[in-house]
């Protein structure tokens, strides 16, 4: 079953580091882009999926109001009555007790929170439009408003950031109930603040490696699972609708600049919000349907991001094509054979502690 | 045959061959006025570095101020001295030489060389002085110099501007008047001689031939004297800018011939062509073979290609006959062939066409010279591969090749050039003053440091004035050990080379410095060591690397993320692995530019 992303492009401001397509200054266009989300959902009237994610951007700046008129608009359109997940991103300047009591009221029960640090300080220098005593609130009033899946987003190597400091936040997170982490390493992207103006104090390649490994062991004291490559959970608690990105799965994903997978193809929308209010004519772009070596060379890739679990090859062999399969095998045995992969039977997994340097792994992965 | 004329013409580098030959092609109406220059240089190559590579010849008409019409056989020469050679070769084909010297410069070390080459072979010099259109042109000093150091008479020279075309009828003029014309009879049997050839995947190796006597025409049976291999001629012709079909090729004349020569192997430059119905006519004496000077080794970067590199070294070969080749295999690098060069310009420039015009993805082992190495129990081994040098224990003691090199640099800087001979294990054989302003150094040095970087370290001290050209001057002894270089903890084979003791440990140590900043990061660490035996000269480490993820996988974008990698892949191709470590294609070639 498909997994459905909805792209909420706005946000308050944008973050020094940040080059996800988002606008700000015009809360104006939300209720037409509410509109523009329905026309395109007719492209997949009648469809069921297993997860929503409604992502952005900052789905929490479009206020209860709307989100109502999203979710009840999205059932309308859609089958969602066997959604095993649905999730909000929210970041706390927007994130308030009636919003969040709203969301779990229209059967929204995953919260991800934009946190990414309780040092005021880093918060100061990436940009971010909220300070820690905020992110705390609206933990507090996520917790209060009923959810017991709450992720935090936390990035790894922010301007002035120690392993102390990260530690803290990290602590003082799982000690308010976040039961689930994202940490993404900070990447200087093009057209950021950050490219145009590097921080002086900004973590070097091997210190983001420190500051990472520091915080995989604290959370795996704190009995988190290492499960994805950025991603930390408390079994039972990890992200569905992600776990089906990295299994070679299936979705639609409605809005601006949002990806999708469907009947084999991989294509995304054009990162216009105009032209996506005026005319969806042609909105989707890059379309790319790859044969059955690359594709099971991309799946593998994305399944060995699954630290746990791993590259269960009988996952693939009833999938694609018996060469490809078996040519994937051999650059998987070859990788094995150089200590760059561990094999289990039939299970291929990244070797301990080799999160960070997987690049070097997937090269070889892809065919 | 009294019409014919058959010229080279030589000179140092950059004094401006090629562009008097364009303004040649141009004045006689081969070519139009073009801004397409330096119409002989074909090669990609030779258009970037500015320099000719392959001697080549083209048949220009030319109707002189007499009334007579001419035929003009202009034969191109390289200028550098890694390809005397070559020059050599494309004088035997000539009655005469324009010796052509930069008004700007003067008289250079190569001038002398080639000019040299040319009386040796007999023929007539006409001394040029070009670039007479600069304002810095010294002509007074240039003639003098031709003089002095060359014994050429000061009323013979000619002035000309290749530039703008001054002076280049009354050179046309001169070349009629004082080069003589080919002698030979047509009516005796053939005999000819292969100054050069190229390989035409339809046809087959086409020689170029100089005809000394008799003629040759499609249909006749030709015998190549060294292998008594017997063609048939299937074409005959002339060189115009492309090849132009013609009857016959008589005495005295320049061309080519193809005879459906398939194999490679079979064409030897300096070879002589006679009739198969007249074996018995002798070769041309005293043609010299190349002698490489420097070898490196040349493997695939994939193993599996192997077989094509040698097939791509095979035409290679036709086209530049001075390389020689033959099989070898390395622990580290697997199966790949040992090639040699007449210099190390030669070696660059063997390799850069290696990999763009026969499109070989190659990685060349560091350079080395023949060593004679003496052992305990009496034998001698001729060793040009470091790898194949014995345990220490079983050497008595090494010699090494030595050039003797002439220097010509002006005064101010013969302090600093001496400076750098002697830093190079030079000993001054002589010093002359061959007029005020500057000096002519006389050297012997070991050929190994002269290939590394010797002559871009004379042009840099001497701020690009000193010229030198070298011969080879026979073996000395060495204090000499062979340097290993360990690779994560295994030697690895294409990287030993040969070193003075004296100053081992420092250059190992600027060598591994190098390496290490060559190589990348790995997942694990990496100990690079230089050693002599067992014991370790310079130790480096390159640390792990703890962080490659590119791109966060994020918002479903799959197909941005898998183009990432599709790069970084590409990338990786280009690398050898030896052992679990990735060693990329500039590694090897890289270490020979050490600074001391």
């Amino acid at each position: 079953m498909h997994g459905l992303y909805i792209h909420i492009p706005f946000c308050i401001s944008k973050c020094y580091y940040c080059d996800f397509y988002s606008l700000t200054d015009v809360p104006e266009l939300m209720d037409r882009y509410v509109d523009a989300l329905f026309s395109e959902a007719i492209s997949y009237k009648g469809m069921g999926f297993a997860t929503l994610y409604i992502g952005g951007g900052t789905p929490s700046l479009l206020g209860s109001a709307r989100l109502e008129r999203l979710i009840t608009g999205l059932s309308n359109r859609f089958d969602l009555e066997d959604l095993l997940e649905a999730t909000i991103e929210v970041n706390p300047e927007s994130a308030g007790r009636d919003f969040l009591s709203n969301a779990y009221g229209l059967g929204i029960r995953r919260l991800s929170i934009g946190a990414q640090s309780l040092n005021e300080e880093e918060l100061k220098k990436a940009g971010r439009a909220h300070d820690r005593r905020q992110v705390l609130d609206a933990v507090d009033s996520a917790v209060k408003s009923g959810f017991q899946n709450i992720s935090a987003d936390v990035m790894i190597g922010l301007p002035g950031q120690t392993i102390q400091s990260l530690s803290e936040t990290l602590n003082i997170l799982v000690g308010a109930g976040i039961n689930h982490i994202s940490a993404y390493c900070l990447s200087i992207e093009e057209g950021t603040v950050f490219s145009r103006f590097p921080p002086p104090d900004l973590p070097g390649e091997d210190d983001q490696a420190c500051l990472f490994e520091s915080a995989v062991d604290l959370l795996q004291t704190h009995g988190f699972i290492h499960y994805e490559i950025s991603n930390f959970a408390l079994t039972g608690y990890e992200c569905k609708h992600n776990l089906n990105y990295w299994r070679g799965g299936e979705y639609i994903g409605l809005g601006p600049a949002a990806a999708s997978h469907s009947r084999g193809k991989r294509f995304r929308n054009a990162a216009s919000l105009e032209r996506y209010l005026d005319d969806q004519s042609s909105i989707v772009e890059g379309v790319e349907r790859l044969d059955d070596r690359r594709k099971a060379g991309e799946e593998a890739m994305l399944r060995l991001r699954l630290i746990e679990e791993g590259l269960d090859i009988r996952e693939m062999a009833g999938k694609y094509k018996h060469d490809a399969v078996e040519s994937l095998v051999a650059r998987l045995d070859d990788l094995v054979s150089r200590k760059m992969l561990v094999n289990d039977g039939r299970i291929y997994r990244l070797l301990p502690g080799s999160a960070l340097t997987s690049n070097r792994v997937f090269i070889n992965v892809i065919s | 045959m009294n019409n014919l004329r058959n010229f080279s013409i030589i000179a140092h580098i950059d004094h401006g061959k090629s562009t008097l030959a364009d303004r040649i092609l141009e004045m006689t109406g081969m070519v139009r006025k073009t801004s397409m220059d330096q119409m002989l240089d074909s090669m990609d190559l030779e258009r970037e570095r500015g320099i000719t590579i392959k001697a080549k010849s083209v048949r220009i008409p030319y109707k002189s101020s007499d009334g007579n019409d001419y035929i003009l056989n202009l034969i191109d020469t390289p200028g550098h001295v890694d390809f005397s050679y070559e020059v050599s070769r494309s004088l035997k084909a000539c009655e005469g030489a324009v010796l052509l010297v930069d008004a700007t410069q003067g008289v250079e070390a190569q001038t002398i060389a080639n000019a040299n080459l040319a009386l040796d072979a007999g023929l007539k010099i006409i001394p040029v002085i070009n670039k007479i259109d600069l304002p810095n042109a010294m002509l007074d000093d240039c003639s003098l110099q031709l003089y002095t150091m060359l014994g050429l008479g000061i009323e013979d020279i000619l002035h000309v501007s290749a530039k703008d075309g001054r002076g280049v009828a009354e050179l046309l003029e001169a070349i009629v008047d004082r080069i003589p014309p080919p002698s030979g009879s047509a009516s005796d049997p053939l005999k000819c001689l292969i100054f050069d050839s190229f390989y035409d995947p339809y046809r087959g190796v086409i020689p170029h031939l100089r005809v000394f006597s008799g003629h040759i025409a499609s249909g006749d049976k030709i015998m190549l004297k060294s292998s008594e291999k017997i063609f048939e001629i299937e074409e005959v012709g002339y060189f115009s800018l492309g090849l132009a079909r013609s009857e016959s090729i008589q005495a005295g004349e320049v061309g080519y011939v193809v005879a459906l020569i398939r194999n490679a192997g079979e064409i030897h430059v300096g070879d002589t062509i006679v009739s198969a119905d007249h074996p018995e006519v002798p070769a041309i004496p005293g043609f010299r073979m190349s002698q490489p000077m420097v070898y490196c080794g040349v493997y695939p970067i994939i193993t599996s290609d192997y077989a094509k590199l040698g097939a791509a070294l095979e035409k290679f070969k036709l086209n530049d006959s001075s390389v020689v080749f033959e099989k070898e295999n390395s622990a580290a690098l697997g199966y790949g062939y040992r090639m040699g060069f007449l210099g190390m310009l030669h070696m660059e420039i063997a390799l850069e066409r290696l990999k763009r015009e026969y499109e070989q993805d190659i990685i060349a082992t560091m350079p080395s010279v023949i060593y004679r190495v003496f052992l305990k129990d009496g034998e001698v081994l001729m060793l040009d591969n470091p790898s194949k040098f014995p345990p220490e224990g079983e050497i008595d003691h090494i010699e090494e090749p030595v050039i003797r090199t002439r220097i010509i640099v002006p005064s101010d800087y013969v302090g600093p050039c001496m400076e750098l001979s002697d830093a190079k294990r030079g000993v001054l054989i002589g010093i002359e003053h061959p007029d005020d302003r500057r000096a002519v150094l006389v050297y012997d040095l070991p050929l190994a440091d002269m290939i590394t970087d010797f002559y871009d370290r004379l042009k840099s001290v001497s701020r690009g004035y000193a010229s030198m050209d070298y011969e080879m001057n026979g073996y000395r002894a060495g204090d000499l050990v062979k340097v290993d270089i360990l690779v994560n903890n295994g030697p690895v084979d294409a990287l030993s080379y040969i070193a003075p003791k004296e100053g081992a440990a420092l250059r190992g140590r600027a060598l591994i410095h190098k390496l290490s900043k060559t190589i990348p990061k790995h997942l694990f660490k990496i100990p690079l060591q230089a050693a002599i035996g067992s014991q370790v000269i310079a130790r480096e480490d390159i640390f792990p690397r703890r962080k490659d993820v590119l791109a966060k996988c994020y918002g479903g974008d799959i197909t941005r993320k898998r183009k990432l990698l599709e790069k970084q892949k590409e990338g990786k191709k280009k690398m050898k692995m030896i052992g679990f470590v990735e060693v990329p294609q500039e590694a090897f070639l890289s270490l020979m530019k050490i600074e001391d």
